[in-house]
């Protein structure tokens, strides 16, 4: 894999004598999301495998190019998972994609989000540098955290090459409730659960019916659900898989996919689009033919944020627009990694 | 230094310029590093830290952030030429939002104040650092501080979500958001943890959880101190997630019952504090599998907690294991590294022979749920050379901590302290990378200068006097 390493470091160091840019790709699963971006394609999903995996100290730390279901399968033999949740989009999806977008599923507010897990990454930055940042360990404050800091990054920071990720253990039972309700009541009651000391690992409203399920130890679970009083759904799996993966019918739609993530009290002026609220009522889902501008302005008065998840306009910003004091700070920071603008420029950010 | 225009700035008292004022402040809970600040002040309003820190920008005179001062690395340490900026009057509770789970609150409120202000509605902030009485919340995410429960519930990088800082140009900006993801780079993560080289932060948004109905404690004593090792990843091989899972060997466990009486084995060499907690079924349903567990990797005794007294008296020992070394010694300096949980034996036995080098006492108590050391190095400063000595061999064990895979500082940062062994963790090209990542903050160089990240020429005055000396110390030992 050394060898790998050389070859796109060789890439780089032409990519930048060129000034041509270069598009960094895993698994190709994800390219719909963020910004149009043009350049030479950098190919990662050649680098994959698991370096090492230990069930006891909670780490797995993988080459970017694994596929999600290589390490999926890998943490279930031990009884473990990757408690963010992570979409599987499709077969070739891969956990260097997975990291680089910083996408969490419907776990996400009961058990913490990608960059949560985040441990360590080994990465090039764009002046062709390998440099490691943080490790295996749980706790570690040496340097700034800047393993985090590319999670999320859209690849415009840094080409990752290996990663390492916290662990937990699968829970031992699951189950998922559900009620036809009124999407007022149904916030309330995801908000009143949450409060509560009941074992949510996910919570959704679909627009008919509020989903939730519970997970833990058998007994508790048992009880909880029949606290909450709701019927118990068969094919629960089935249902959050497809939710988790974007293949729920929300985001088969010929209109725009938004995706806004917004603060759980707020209230979303959602108007006639149709809407799927996950996250216990903190990220909705809209099918939606309003412009851009209309709906980032609707996520900043709810105290959020949008996103153009999946859309046909990809020129313009794709993610809710910063504030000045935030976009210089981010034009700062993409210069300090990728001081010539090669990697996956735009992606994110038309001046980032 | 001309620090008077600052009186313009601020009003009467909030500066201080005497030197017998000044003095206070000298230096942190690192108190063998001393520095007196050039001027000390103390703002009330965010428009006072922005007016200060736009003065000192543009007059080119070096800041440095101030909590609390409790923190163990001398991250608070001032600058003779700089201005002490103290944060400690910004001390209100702004906001609690009982159904978002979430307290909007000034950085010098104390961590433990926020637990307080919120028990009403059955709730608490998660991390709880030893020091949490005292530290503020914005140190704590400048050193995204743990405590004993972190290993179920997180660092403070897992419980906050929205900042507000000053920049070094006096731009207040908010990072994060209080919906699950924000817009844009993870900028939240960047700051915690950034000892103050980044910003100051004016405001912080932490979460809040839900009181679990119940906990519990049990206690393990072991014979040996590689059983409680293995028995401690046994623990987290079995699927369990303790809210707590804590550490002490021999040292430490007489240090602490000499102390407070906790009632903790005398003879064992080693014991366990693990605590889980949920609901009641649960709880006991746990901590049967975790008795039966600890018993077969040798525990020679297993007491459970019968009731919320009993769990106290066990965590009342770990808790006041800092000030029983202070019993035990007139001086004692506590390490923070942090390995892979299986090096637990082989690294406290690693800390065992640097102790009969260097012949100075040790006590370990520690996060051994997230392998978190706190070795304490018991000295007295009185005996001269016994400081250079003591320093010389926390730098020996912090090395030992990244030659088995892990790191030089789990929770108390690196600061003053462990400059030099940041040349050894990290490459020149990486730190070259933290450098350029501050200047796109602060390209001056005008926060906390010095501290957390070594320059280059430092490394190499450094490295031509130790890294290669202490590298092949541990030849058996697998490296990462
Ligand atoms: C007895 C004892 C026990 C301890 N136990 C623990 C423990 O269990 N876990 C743990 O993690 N730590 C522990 N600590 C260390 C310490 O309490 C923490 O690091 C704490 O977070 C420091 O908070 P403070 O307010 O005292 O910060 P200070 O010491 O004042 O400052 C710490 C750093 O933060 C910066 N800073 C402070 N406020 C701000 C701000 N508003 N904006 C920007 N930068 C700022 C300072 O410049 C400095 O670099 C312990 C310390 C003691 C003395």
């Amino acid at each position: 894999m050394q060898e790998k390493i050389k070859i796109i470091q060789d890439q780089l160091a032409n990519a930048i004598e060129q000034r041509e840019p270069l598009k960094i790709v895993g698994g190709d699963s994800k390219a719909f999301l963020g910004r149009n971006s043009t350049g030479t394609s950098l190919e990662m999903s050649s680098y994959s495998g698991v370096i090492s995996y230990e069930p006891t100290e909670l780490y797995i730390t993988a080459r970017s190019g694994t596929t999600l279901s290589e390490i999926n399968n890998t943490l279930t033999e031990h009884g473990q998972m990757l408690a963010f949740d992570p979409p599987q989009i499709n077969a070739s999806t891969t956990i260097g994609g997975v990291v680089a977008t910083g996408l969490s599923g419907p776990r996400r507010p009961y058990t913490g989000s990608v960059r949560d897990y985040v441990l360590g990454i080994h990465c090039i930055n764009g002046l062709g540098k390998e440099l490691t940042f943080g490790g295996q360990v749980m706790k570690n404050v040496a340097g700034y955290d800047l393993s985090r800091l590319m999670t999320g990054a859209y690849g415009t920071l840094g080409v990752i090459l290996d990663i390492s990720l916290k662990v937990m253990p699968i829970p031992e039972f699951e189950m998922t409730c559900h009620q036809l309700l009124s999407a007022e009541k149904a916030l309330a009651k995801m908000l009143e659960l949450s409060t509560g000391n009941i074992p949510i690992s996910a919570s959704c409203y679909d627009g008919e019916a509020l989903f939730i399920r519970l997970s833990g130890d058998e007994k508790v679970v048992k009880t909880s659900s029949e606290a909450i009083g709701m019927d118990v759904l068969e094919q629960a799996q089935l249902f959050w898989d497809e939710l988790r993966d974007y293949k729920s019918s929300i985001f088969n739609s010929d209109n725009n996919v938004w995706r806004l993530s917004v603060p759980l009290t707020s209230v979303v002026a959602v108007a006639d689009d149709s809407c799927l609220i996950d996250w216990g009522g903190g990220l909705y889902w809209l099918n939606s033919d309003r412009s851009a501008e209309e709906i980032f302005n609707m996520a900043s008065v709810a105290g959020g944020s949008a996103m153009l998840f999946k859309g046909s306009d990809r020129q313009q910003e794709v993610f809710q627009p910063l504030t000045d004091g935030l976009l210089s700070l981010h034009k700062g920071l993409k210069n300090a990694f990728d001081p010539h603008g090669i990697l996956n420029p735009g992606k994110m950010y038309a001046t980032v | 230094m001309n620090f008077s225009k600052l009186t313009e700035i601020l009003p009467a008292g909030a500066v201080l310029l005497s030197e017998e004022s000044r003095r206070v402040y000298e230096c942190d809970a690192l108190s063998a590093h001393r520095v007196m600040p050039g001027c000390v002040v103390l703002p009330d309003t965010v428009e006072q830290v922005q007016a200060i820190l736009s003065y000192c920008h543009s007059h080119d005179i070096p800041v440095v952030a101030r909590g609390a001062g409790t923190g163990l690395s001398g991250g608070a340490m001032p600058h003779e030429e700089g201005v002490l900026l103290i944060l400690a009057k910004f001390n209100k509770i702004i906001e609690i939002d009982p159904e978002q789970r979430t307290a909007r609150v000034q950085p010098g409120v104390r961590n433990l104040a926020i637990s307080d202000a919120v028990k009403s509605h059955g709730l608490y902030y998660a991390p709880d650092p030893s020091s949490q009485i005292a530290c503020t919340i914005g140190g704590n995410v400048a050193e995204n501080s743990g405590g004993v429960h972190c290993l179920k519930y997180g660092l403070t990088v897992h419980n906050i979500m929205q900042l507000k800082l000053v920049t070094i140009e006096g731009e207040l900006i908010t990072v994060g958001s209080h919906a699950f993801d924000s817009a844009g780079y993870d900028l939240l993560a960047l700051l915690t943890g950034s000892e103050g080289m980044l910003a100051v932060i004016v405001e912080v948004t932490v979460k809040l959880v839900p009181k679990p109905p119940f906990s519990r404690v049990l206690l393990a004593a072991f014979d040996d101190v590689e059983k409680a090792g293995n028995a401690v990843a046994g623990v987290i091989a079995e699927g369990i997630i303790p809210a707590g899972l804590e550490m002490m060997d021999k040292g430490g466990v007489r240090a602490v019952e000499d102390f407070v009486h906790a009632g903790y084995p005398t003879d064992a060499e080693a014991i366990l504090l693990c605590e889980l907690d949920g609901t009641q079924d649960e709880v006991e349903t746990g901590l049967n599998a975790v008795e039966q567990l600890l018993t077969r990797f040798g525990a020679t005794e297993v007491r459970v907690a019968q009731n919320d007294a009993e769990s106290d008296l066990f965590w009342a020992g770990r808790k006041a294991a800092f000030p029983a070394a202070g019993r035990v010694a007139p001086d004692y300096y506590c390490m923070d590294g942090t390995i892979p949980r299986k090096h637990i034996a082989q690294v406290l036995s690693g800390i065992n022979d640097l102790s009969k080098k260097y012949k100075l006492d040790v006590i370990n108590v520690f996060h051994a749920g997230d392998g978190n050391l706190h070795p304490l190095i018991l000295y007295d400063i009185a005996i001269p050379g016994e400081l250079k000595r003591t320093e010389a061999f926390g730098s020996d064990i912090l090395k030992l901590c990244i030659e088995m895979g892990g790191t030089i500082t789990g929770e108390h940062g690196v600061g003053i302290e462990k400059i030099n062994e940041m040349c050894i963790q990290f490459s020149d090209d990486e730190l070259e990378q933290f450098h350029a990542v501050k200047a796109a903050f602060d390209k001056k160089g005008l926060l906390n200068p010095g501290k957390a990240v070594p320059t280059l020429n430092r490394c190499a005055e450094f490295g031509a006097m130790h890294v290669h000396a202490g590298k092949d110390k541990f030849p058996e030992l697998e490296r990462y």
